[in-house]
């Protein structure tokens, strides 16, 4: 990068504010995906960590003129590879603008800027018994701002929904530094186009958030939580598929299967059977009054299907212990191989015990361990690919294999990503499930809003 | 122990990047730039590994901000042993770049040598005034040139004579119950005896004959986490051969630097050794911290006099994520009558001190070090106990700093002022006339 313009950007942030040697550099030229840079071509030129908007809009006008690619990145623990280096780049980190600036009961809004941690939204509003409820794996430390920008889900989505549900207004620097404000303050808006939707989920493409108005709800008083043991997988994806047709909306529905219960008892000793075919983790939430009543109907289910051992936590510590049954999930399957690719195809519901299937044969044929484990309330599947990625002969199995399972996932009616982005890492499937005409418009609406390509080029639609 | 940098390639691919270790890191809390989180440390030493980078100044430097503090390794999902990498990563810098100026000359010869050391602590006493001026209002000594420490330093001075030279080699005990050795470890010896007096002390009045072998040394911590192993190993043997001697089954430290360095990493470090890859596991099955030991010895809370002031405390990173004792300090805490004892907010996060990383990033660690004062000042407590020296030398300072009263003291000493309190009331009870305990 040229040194002029390292000087200026060092004018806008301030020289402490900005980095430019390669040890620092060297490490954004990855994210928590898997996709790398190729550090040759794709190393930053600097990085900066501006204050607030105004400095954001500097950046942007002075890369826009310059045409030099900017990348925004909050804690880089993106899954799709949409915060890596890319060409001699400008990565902008909005971590500095960290601030919660308004918790607003009477309205029940909260207005942050884009670099606050959503662990720590979360207990700020519970303190005074709201409910932030989107939460990522990552929620202790992503920023709301990359939640925002990936439309970032959880295992209460089944229940509450996703980012998108609960963002109601942003403030967006735009490619050429101008400033907008989408949405607002209220829940009903329907003044022009939904912009603050387009640019929820935009993955850094379309501008760079500065300010975001998410709405709260009531904390809901309790929590009630069970675990169903089913000797077939298919017997526990039906369970899913009946107790949702019953109405009864839990506030996560949690699928393992065989290779993470044998994992998990054997790494952290909870007493599941390891013969099984899948556990059902389940947890309802609300008026406490209710929580029994929903809890032994959905047990009564459980068993109807062939739920073998059923177990209802009785106290707090009980429901902790089932909790981390899925809680140590991670670091069970992390022993068995070094390297772990978690991808997030989408089926809809009923296709959960179809998309399994699918993903077990892929396993085979590609002899590749894929262990699985779900959002299953909402057909989210992480399928779990456990492999080593200094062997480049399995690599490249493992590459086809989680190609066949794009390709399956589009055709059984889902989505390539549920949650985790398309980023770099899905780019080249994209046309697979929006089609010639869906990626058309979509390139139109980039191009009106960054002419010059210089936000987060590559990502979603490729190079 | 696997020793070439190239071998720890199989744990550097276990790294996911997650990041999760962004939310405990202590240093990337205050400098926020990847390159200081353990994701990126890990992902800086891959490059040298596959030879993206070279051990660069920037390397150096990038490698040198690390605490080990441990946090980051018992909150990863995969569980990567960050700490074991950084070190070993400082070793490779040691290897092939030496180590700096004034590191080299402590380590070489000055830790090594029991002898040098200890005239050196000695004739320190008096050559200290040649290098450190005393601190503002005559406390402490701030370094007088640049010995690559930084110039504001507030360090405690050396005591006036060491501790072992202050006690006997065994220190006996009428109604012995058991025999234990006492690993003083450097700062206890030189600098804090008042925390080595009071294990000492509390250990004799809690039936234990207590011997401290006036030939170990330092346990060589210092000298391995900054990448010096071939001084490391001779220490450990040193100190392996000193107390295998001593007809004890408990050997007892007041550090948890010390005590992990013992009870674990003696046996990593020597694991390739015909000889003392045994003996150092023999060493380790015997080491226990002074709370662990003084827990399970019977009728402590009965030597225990009234002491009614509020207490929180701190737990070191080496004994609470190294040692895994964090709640026997508490319970002997809270076992003393009286004793108000309030939990600070996050009381495992890391002080700042990271031994020697306090005198090379000062700044630094004292911005660290200003989280763990605003902790201790929330409860309100007018002592603050912590289980290591310099986790005490420290967070003293940074009280001090801004001008806080609060109190600093090892856990034992604690103990100790306990232990007296119920003497003193033992004596006024003695010395009272005949029915003369009234109002009590």
């Amino acid at each position: 990068m040229r040194s002029e313009i390292i000087q200026k950007l060092g004018e806008i942030v301030g020289k402490n504010n900005l980095y430019t040697s390669l040890e620092d550099l060297y490490c954004y030229t990855y994210d928590a995906s898997f996709v790398k840079a190729d550090l040759k071509k794709d190393l930053a030129g600097v990085a900066v960590y501006p204050a607030n908007t105004e400095e954001v809009a500097q950046i942007l006008k002075l890369a826009n003129l310059e045409k030099i690619p900017v990348v925004p990145r909050g804690a880089g623990s993106n899954v799709s590879g949409g915060s890596v280096s890319v060409g001699d780049c400008i990565v902008l980190v909005l971590k500095r603008m960290n601030k919660i600036l308004e918790l607003d009961r009477k309205n029940l809004i909260a207005v942050v800027e884009p670099g606050v941690i959503t662990s720590q939204l979360q207990s700020e509003v519970e303190r005074v018994g709201l409910f932030y409820p989107p939460d990522p794996a990552s929620q202790a430390f992503s920023t709301m701002g990359g939640n925002v920008a990936e439309c970032a889900g959880g295992p209460r989505g089944v229940k509450y929904g996703v980012t998108r549900d609960y963002v109601i207004g942003l403030e967006i620097v735009l490619s050429n530094g101008e400033v907008m404000n989408t949405g607002g303050r209220t829940i009903k808006n329907v003044t022009g186009y939904d912009m603050t939707k387009l640019f929820t989920g935009s993955e850094g493409t379309l501008g760079v958030i500065t300010k975001i108005i998410v709405k709260l709800i009531p904390l809901p008083e309790a929590k009630s939580t069970m675990m169903a043991v089913f000797p077939e997988i298919d017997q526990a994806c039906e369970t899913v598929s009946e107790i949702i047709a019953m109405g009864l909306v839990p506030c996560s529905l949690e699928l393992l299967d065989n290779i993470y219960i044998r994992n998990i008892e054997e790494y952290a000793k909870v007493g599941l059977p390891t013969e099984a075919g899948a556990v059902l983790l389940i947890e309802v939430d609300g008026d406490s009054e209710i929580l029994a009543k929903q809890i032994g109907k959905i047990e009564q289910i459980c068993r109807q299907l062939g739920a073998v051992q059923i177990r209802v936590a009785k106290t707090k510590e009980e429901a902790e212990e089932l909790w981390r049954a899925r809680r140590s999930a991670f670091a069970a399957v992390a022993r068995l191989k070094p390297t772990i690719i978690g991808e997030d195809a989408t089926v809809p519901r009923s296709s959960i015990p179809v998309a399994v299937r699918r993903i077990q044969e892929i396993s085979a044929k590609y002899n590749i361990i894929i262990a699985i484990l779900g959002h299953a309330g909402d057909g989210n599947l992480h399928a779990t690919l456990l492999t080593d990625e200094t062997n480049l002969e399995e690599m490249s199995r493992v590459e086809k294999a989680i190609d066949e399972i794009f390709i399956a996932t589009v055709e059984l009616g889902g989505s390539l990503s549920g949650e985790h982005g398309i980023g770099r890492a899905k780019s080249k499937f994209i046309t697979l499930q929006i089609g010639e005409v869906g990626l058309e418009v979509q390139h139109q609406i980039k191009k009106a809003l960054d002419p010059n390509n210089i936000l987060n080029p590559g990502v979603m639609f490729g190079a | 122990m696997e020793c070439s940098l190239e071998s720890w390639e199989k744990e550097v691919i276990r790294c996911i990047r997650c990041g999760a270790c962004q939310n405990v890191c202590p240093v990337f809390k205050e400098l926020q730039a990847e390159s200081t989180v353990a994701r990126g440390r890990v992902k800086l030493i891959r490059g040298v590994i596959n030879q993206d980078l070279g051990l660069t100044e920037g390397f150096i430097d990038k490698i040198s901000l690390c605490l080990m503090c441990k946090a980051c390794v018992v909150n990863c999902p995969s569980g990567v042993k960050v700490d074991k990498l950084v070190e070993a990563a400082r070793k490779e810098i040691a290897d092939k770049e030496g180590l700096s100026l004034l590191k080299n000359l402590i380590f070489r010869l000055v830790l090594k040598n029991r002898w040098v050391f200890n005239t050196g602590m000695r004739t320190g006493r008096i050559f200290q005034g040649l290098f450190f001026r005393k601190g503002p209002h005559g406390q402490g000594m701030l370094p007088r040139m640049s010995l690559g420490i930084d110039k504001r330093r507030l360090l405690s001075p050396l005591a006036q004579k060491p501790l072992k030279s202050m006690f006997p080699e065994v220190v006996k005990t009428t109604e012995a119950t058991m025999r234990v050795a006492f690993f003083t470890g450097c700062m206890i010896n030189y600098i804090y005896t008042d925390t080595g007096r009071a294990v000492i002390n509390v250990l004799k009045h809690s039936g234990a004959e207590v011997v401290i072998p006036a030939l170990q040394n330092c346990c060589g911590t210092p000298v391995r986490i900054n990448g010096d192993y071939e001084t490391a190993r001779m220490m450990a043997k040193a100190n392996i051969d000193v107390f295998l001697k001593e007809e004890v089954d408990v050997v007892v430290v007041a550090c948890g630097t010390c005590g992990l360095s013992l009870k674990e990493e003696y046996a990593e470090l020597l694991g390739d050794d015909p000889i003392y890859a045994k003996k150092a596991k023999q060493l380790g099955g015997m080491i226990k911290d002074f709370t662990e030991l003084l827990v399970s010895l019977e009728g402590i809370e009965d030597r225990m006099g009234r002491l009614p002031i509020k207490v929180t405390y701190h737990d070191p990173c080496h004994l609470g994520r190294g040692l895994k004792v964090k709640e026997q300090p508490r319970q002997i805490i809270r076992s003393i009558p009286e004793v108000v004892f309030e939990e600070m907010d996050k009381p495992d996060t890391c002080c700042g001190s990271g031994g020697s990383f306090s005198l090379y990033h000062y700044e630094l660690s004292t911005q660290i070090n200003d989280h763990k004062v605003e902790a201790i000042n929330q409860t309100g407590a007018e002592v603050l106990v912590t289980g290591c020296s310099a986790c005490r030398m420290h967070i003293a300072d940074g009280l001090n700093r801004q001008g806080f009263s609060v109190k600093v003291m090892h856990t034992a000493q604690l103990v100790e002022m306990a232990y007296e309190a119920k003497g003193k009331s033992l004596e006024t009870l003695k010395n009272r006339p005949q029915g003369g305990i009234k109002g009590e």
